[in-house]
């Protein structure tokens, strides 16, 4: 029990290994991986310190450190070195009234021991190359159902499969089960819905284009209804005060007003002010207090439709129309909304804008997001708008349209002017903005002529489809006789098994849900679906099977190999090509299987691979841990969010396309950036939409992951920077030397709080206690070296803090500003002055750098953890990239290669 | 109609290691039921009220805690009643921001945002997850009352019912007490020859992935046949699901204590009657679990106030007759809970103990008034889960409301560790 209880310990995330420990114990552990273990330097600590109460005299709490073994080469060893730190970090050993080590001693203890923990860990948890059986996580699913059927379903209600701390292709972490098996059934239905909907689409040419300067009328129409509701309030306030000016009622409303806050108050007891009107009389009927409505319209006076007004005064309104800040009307033409007619197919389309920046529009403002129907659904690409009244251009955005969008919430698209509408923080403070520069608010800075939405010819019939041919797929001819029907799904499930053979039985049973289905009434059509989404809801289609029954690890055969290799490169099934080269065995050789790689590495599909491979990597997820306060960043939005994060996809795709060195995230003097971060970084002569490689001047801070908003934002909270969480992640991600988790038990800095410090002073706090500073030393350091970046990745050269009360108002004279200071010296490393010289010293780092990616790249293609038995793999995979100047490509041909990839 | 027993024991047999809590449960379910026939069993009633209530005058002085404080106006109908219910101060969802949205995440708790790109989410809510607990022996696992489409003008939000099943997707609701009548003391409108053949159809399907698994697992080895168990427990617990179905089949429903309601009844005689059913399914043990969410537009109808419930919640900006009708509507609230706890006191178990010894009514919103979500009305009644009852307990400002929840589900016997955003269980709760 007490090492189930360790290992749960030890593997926080990872409970389902707790559960496979016992099969994988068959293989001994320590046999060729070196032990974790102490040095037996610190017997010296724990003899003085510890003995006296834990040693053959007394044994307090049944524990003797002196039986301690210094190799942690079992669970249980490893279970009372975890006491011994879980005691001393959180200061209940020694007990306070006892002699204490020095700080020092004790820090240097600590560290030791929590990093032989880490080693112990994954040794313990090593798999020793047992690859768990893998289902199709989320994405992979649905990619997968796109290269079968075309369609492409909503799959996010399935778990994620990204939150147990490790890669999404872990086959341990990957689970199922009976509400999963249903959401299956259901996700397989909607997609063969949609495929056969794409099928009876195809050649349907659709076009459309909206003439957008027939939202004018509309906002006319506002405008006079606002001023004419207006003058009526005003008429009806005007008489009711004319009643009560009328001395047969000066008792009544003295007593009236005795009680009310205001005279719109007295007004709603109207009633018992002889000879005041009813609003109704003015025109104001609401199932609400009608008094109310006439009060408000009287309080809404031309000053509060302003915005309105001015826009009727624009220019070129006759042939578009312009995109406005939302405003207290309801937002007209904040964004235009082009609705897709129900008639139109699923499929590719494209969404055409034929747009203009206005002449005295900000640089910053020339953006155009886009997105799907529904305020909250955030944006889906941005665009910059590039030309002018004189000659505007067309933008051109493609998107899928799926059944889904046939939903009447999500039936439309939207345009609208960049980070005004990402959530309301941003919106009222975008109001309060132009209300504060002219009274009225931000002249509209975007015109566009029209939009036009068209689908796209098809691409050729999907796999799936095709293997159906032969039967009808709808209601109006003759339906199929069995023996077709079972030839079909056969056809149908190899396709989607990937090659496997589905079993006799299974497709006689298909055959009898479908007539069961028809028995009971369904339509064909509907029969057909229910018995195909079974074979989408069945194992051989969830799991990448790699049938062995015995526990030998045999080699792959092509199929599988095939198989492996798309997953890993495209995270989808794969094409015909490689399907091909798998069945015929051709792709066992190393010549072929290399150059599939390359070939798929060259091809757009991957990625796939390099976004989900980074994303998780690096942690990118942290990015959307919280909202950026739109207040004190208003240039962070989501635009650049998104920019920003596409960013680091762009750039490891842009030196996998190049094969260059992956040294090159460390240190580059080149960035890969489309217009709006250009715009963002402060760097000209960068427009359009497109990322692109772009040369850096020699001190500029940008190029490399150091220089990225996304990498510098997620070292923030969205308010102010973390030295800690940016110092833990580049010790993490660039220099492969992970900090241990932290200790569990410490109390946090409490005492703190409220206290003016400028933000090194605060963070040095933590190095007080020895525990700590075991680990702070090292982290702290690097993280003050990168303040110059501010908590959205822009340069500043000083910073402030502000207290706050409970209820977040800044406290009067409790602020302190200061110059930033980014000196520092790495751990047991060289000093540095600056933000650049820290980034050189970082730069030297390529070889641990490497050996962290080539664990990665591991743990992502094989789905199991790296562990101590896969460093000759590592040491091979950088061997073999050191001599192409670490270039990227050569570490996944090098893993490729291996005999683990290669076996089951 | 039974489960072939050859697919039975296959099922048991793919891995003994596994298998094991199966069996346990099976085993469980046995000795629970015949325990149950021993203790009266633990009930539950959630009471959603959407767009909140009078501050003012509903909650007690919080500067009288404890059991002597001084009954509020609002709360003057349920005097009779004080030892037996605890007003809760201080409680709130952490996560939740939604003005219009009184009984969305009141259950749950969640984030609505919490996963990125989607713009809604929730999470299982407290009465399911007691359903999964106590569910298993009675026909209704839960039964989910409702307002039906008069839930957006009532201040609910989202949703069917207060219920939102495991993952997080709403659970249907009964609309009417006549429907909500007859689904629980009619017998079924569907023939049961249909009824079988829609199980008959269910398990035809699970019957083919599962010849599928068993093809694909003869290949495999131990490893690998360990992972792909989980897709064989996951059947089974459909398996078992549907097997529940089966078992209810053919057992006739309870004989209706109560007489069949009017139809047309709307506001407080709809309530009224919802009361009734409600306890009517406790008493004859057709369910242990209750949701109902409450309406507030028609109830303001019945009681012939002319304010709109939405302006009624924002009696602050004017007082007056918005004031005025939100606290008519406390009353009449509470007027409606003293009768319902009435009925559960006067109903006896087999050991002599009232329904009420063994139930906890939880009555609340988190809409407290106008768009405000801090300070949760919250009133728990009876003595199922061992509350320490007749009390104004005021908790420190920002207590999660989960952490009532769960102080809730742990006293019933529930093995939660934790639920939405809870931290720990609420001590002074406890009796």
């Amino acid at each position: 029990m007490t090492s189930l209880l360790l290992i749960r310990k030890l593997l926080p995330r990872c409970v389902f290994l707790a559960l496979l420990w016992p099969l994988y114990s068959t293989v001994s552990a320590a046999e060729d991986a070196p032990p974790a273990s102490m040095d037996p330097s610190h017997k010296a600590l724990l003899e003085e310190y510890c003995l006296d109460c834990h040693g053959p005299e007394k044994q307090k709490g049944k524990f003797r450190v002196d039986e301690l073994s210094f190799a942690l080469n079992d669970l249980q060893t490893a279970e009372r070195w975890q006491k011994v730190l879980d005691a001393i970090n959180s200061g209940e050993m020694p007990p306070e009234e006892e002699k204490q080590p020095p700080s020092k001693e004790k820090a240097d203890f600590l560290d030791d021991l929590a990093h032989v923990m880490v080693s112990a860990r994954r040794q313990l948890s090593d798999q020793h190359g047992v690859i768990t059986l893998r289902r199709l996580n989320q994405r992979e699913l649905k990619n997968t159902l796109i290269t079968l059927l075309g369609a492409a379903v909503d799959v996010s209600d399935l778990p994620s499969d990204t939150d147990a701390g490790s890669f999404d292709t872990v086959g341990a972490n990957l689970f199922m089960s009976g509400s999963q098996f249903e959401q299956y059934e259901a996700i397989g239905r909607n997609a063969l819905e949609e495929g056969f909907a794409l099928r009876a689409a195809t050649g349907v040419p659709k076009k459309l284009r909206y003439e957008v300067e027939e939202t004018l009328k509309t906002i006319s129409d506002y405008v006079r209804t606002e001023l004419e509701t207006h003058e009526r309030g005003k008429k009806w306030v005007e008489a009711v005060e004319a009643a009560m000016a009328r001395p047969e009622n000066a008792t009544v409303v003295a007593e009236l007003r005795k009680s009310a806050k205001s005279d719109a108050i007295v007004r709603r007891s109207w009633e018992k002010i002889a000879g005041a009107p009813s609003p109704e009389s003015f025109g104001f009927i609401s199932t609400e207090n009608t008094a109310d409505k006439a009060n408000r319209a009287f309080n809404n006076n031309p000053a509060s439709f302003a915005y309105q007004s001015r826009y009727l005064e624009l220019p070129a309104l006759d042939t578009g129309a312009y995109l406005t800040i939302r405003d207290i009307d309801g937002g007209l033409n904040s964004a235009l909304l082009p609705r897709i007619p129900d008639g139109f197919p699923p499929g590719d389309y494209v969404i055409r804008v034929r747009a203009a920046a206005t002449a005295e529009s900000a640089p910053e403002r020339r953006f155009l997001d886009f997105g799907f129907k529904g305020r909250k659904r955030p944006t889906t690409s941005v665009h910059e708008v590039t030309g002018t009244m004189a000659s505007p251009e067309v933008i051109e955005i493609p998107f899928h349209r799926t059944l889904e969008h046939r939903d009447q919430n999500r039936n439309g698209l939207y345009i609208r002017e960049r980070g005004t509408a990402d959530n309301f923080e941003q919106l009222k403070f975008k109001q309060e903005q132009g209300r504060k520069l002219n009274g009225i608010g931000f002249e509209p800075a975007i015109w566009v002529d029209w939009i036009e939405i068209e689908r796209l010819p098809d691409s050729e019939i999907a796999p799936g489809l095709r293997a159906l041919e032969g039967i009808a797929l709808d209601d109006k001819t003759r339906p199929p006789k069995a023996p077709e029907l079972r030839a079909a799904f056969e056809r149908f499930a190899l396709e989607a098994f990937r090659g496997a053979q589905p079993s006799e039985r299974f497709l006689d049973r298909l055959v009898g849900c479908y007539e069961e289905s028809r028995a009971d009434g369904s339509r064909h059509s509907i029969a057909l679906r229910e018995a195909l989404a079974l074979v989408l809801a069945s194992p051989k289609f969830l799991y990448r099977a790699e049938p062995s029954p015995s526990e030998e690890r045999r080699p792959l055969n092509g199929p599988e190999m095939a198989t492996r290799l798309s997953y890993f490169l495209w995270g989808a099934p794969p094409d015909p090509t490689l399907r091909a080269l798998g069945n015929s065995g051709e792709l066992l050789k190393a010549q072929v299987l290399a150059a599939q790689a390359g070939r798929l590495l060259d091809d757009p599909r991957s990625m796939e691979f390099v976004k989900a491979f980074t994303r998780q990597w690096f942690n990118l997820d942290r990015l959307d841990f919280f909202e950026f306060n739109p207040a004190l960043y208003p240039r962070f939005d989501y635009a650049t969010k998104l920019s920003a994060r596409n960013e680091v996809f762009e750039t490891f795709a842009n030196l996998l396309r190049e094969n260059g060195p992956a040294s090159d995230l460390l240190r580059a003097d080149y960035v890969v950036i489309n217009g709006a971060l250009a715009n963002y970084y402060g760097i000209e002569g960068v427009h359009g939409d497109a990322f692109r490689k772009v040369s850096l001047p020699k001190d500029s801070p940008r190029g490399g992951l150091l220089g990225m908003a996304a990498v510098l934002a997620m070292g923030s909270n969205g308010e102010h920077t973390s030295p800690v969480e940016r110092g833990a992640w580049v010790l993490r991600k660039l220099i492969n030397d992970p900090p241990p988790p932290a200790p569990a038990n410490v109390p946090a800095l409490t005492r703190l709080a409220g206290k003016v410090l400028t933000t090194r002073d605060r963070v040095l706090a933590h190095q007080e206690e020895a525990q700590c500073a075991s680990c702070h030393r090292k982290i702290d350091p690097i993280g003050f070296g990168l303040e110059n970046f501010n908590a959205v990745g822009l340069w500043r050269t000083e910073d402030s803090y502000h207290v706050k009360d409970d209820e977040g108002k800044a406290v009067p004279n409790a602020k302190i500003s200061w110059t930033i200071d980014p000196a520092g010296a790495l751990h047991h490393g060289p000093a540095f002055a600056s933000f650049l010289e820290l980034r050189e010293a970082i730069a030297t780092k390529s070889e641990p750098f490497s050996r962290g990616l080539s664990a990665a790249l591991i743990e992502y293609a094989l789905g199991r953890p790296c562990g101590f038995s896969d460093e000759p793999l590592v040491d091979a995979m950088v061997a073999q990239a050191r001599t192409k100047n670490y270039a990227l490509r050569e570490f996944i041909h090098a893993l490729i290669r291996s005999e683990a990839f290669q076996r089951k | 109609m039974n489960i072939p027993s050859s697919r039975r024991r296959f099922l048991r047999s793919t891995s003994a290691l596994i298998a094991l809590p199966f069996l346990e449960s099976l085993g469980f379910r046995r000795f629970a039921s015949a325990a149950a026939a021993q203790a009266p069993a633990k009930r539950m009633i959630f009471l959603g009220l959407g767009w909140g209530l009078t501050t003012e005058t509903w909650f007690p002085d919080a500067n009288q805690p404890g059991s002597n404080y001084v009954m509020p106006k609002g709360l003057e109908p349920l005097a009779r009643h004080k030892a037996d219910f605890t007003v809760l101060q201080g409680l709130t969802h952490k996560m939740v921001n939604a003005g219009h949205q009184g009984s969305t995440f009141w259950l749950t708790g969640a984030n609505q945002f919490a996963v990125p790109g989607k713009s809604f989410h929730n999470t299982v809510s407290v009465d399911q997850v007691a359903a999964q607990h106590f569910g298993r022996h009675t026909r209704f696992t839960s039964f989910q009352l409702d307002c039906g489409t008069y839930a957006g003008n009532s201040g609910h939000g989202q949703g069917l019912s207060l219920a939102w099943d495991e993952s997080g997707k709403p659970v249907a609701g009964v609309n009417n007490p006549v429907e909500a009548f007859h689904r629980l003391f009619s017998s079924d409108d569907i023939p049961l020859e249909r009824r079988k053949a829609l199980l008959k159809k269910r398990h035809s399907i699970l019957d083919t992935v599962l010849e599928e698994a068993r093809d694909l697992q003869r290949g495999l080895g131990k490893n690998d046949n360990a992972k792909l168990e989980e897709y064989f427990e996951g059947i089974r617990d459909i398996e078992t699901r549907l097997g529940k179905d089966e078992q209810w089949l053919e057992v006739p429903r309870p004989k209706a204590p109560i007489r069949e309601p009017k139809a047309g009844l709307a506001g407080y005689e709809e309530i009224k009657l919802m009361y009734d059913i409600a306890a009517a399914a406790l008493q004859t043990d057709s369910t242990r679990v209750i949701g109902y969410r409450q309406p507030v537009d028609t109830l303001l109808t019945s009681l012939d106030i002319k304010v709109a419930p939405h302006d009624m919640s924002h009696y602050h900006s004017t007082m007056g007759e918005k004031l005025d009708a939100s606290q008519r509507r406390d009353l009449a609230n509470s007027e409606l809970l003293a009768g319902l706890i009435d009925k559960l006191k006067a109903m006896k178990e087999a050991d002599g103990s009232s329904l009420f010894d063994h139930t906890t009514l939880a009555f609340g919103t988190n809409t407290r008034t106008e768009h405000n979500g801090d300070n949760c009305p919250t009133l728990l009644a009876g003595h199922g889960a061992g509350l320490k009852m007749g009390h104004n307990l005021v908790l420190p400002k920002g207590t999660p409301l989960c952490n009532a929840w769960l102080t809730l589900l742990q006293g019933s016997g529930v093995p939660a560790e934790r639920h939405g955003d809870s931290t720990g269980i609420i001590k002074e709760l406890i009796a």
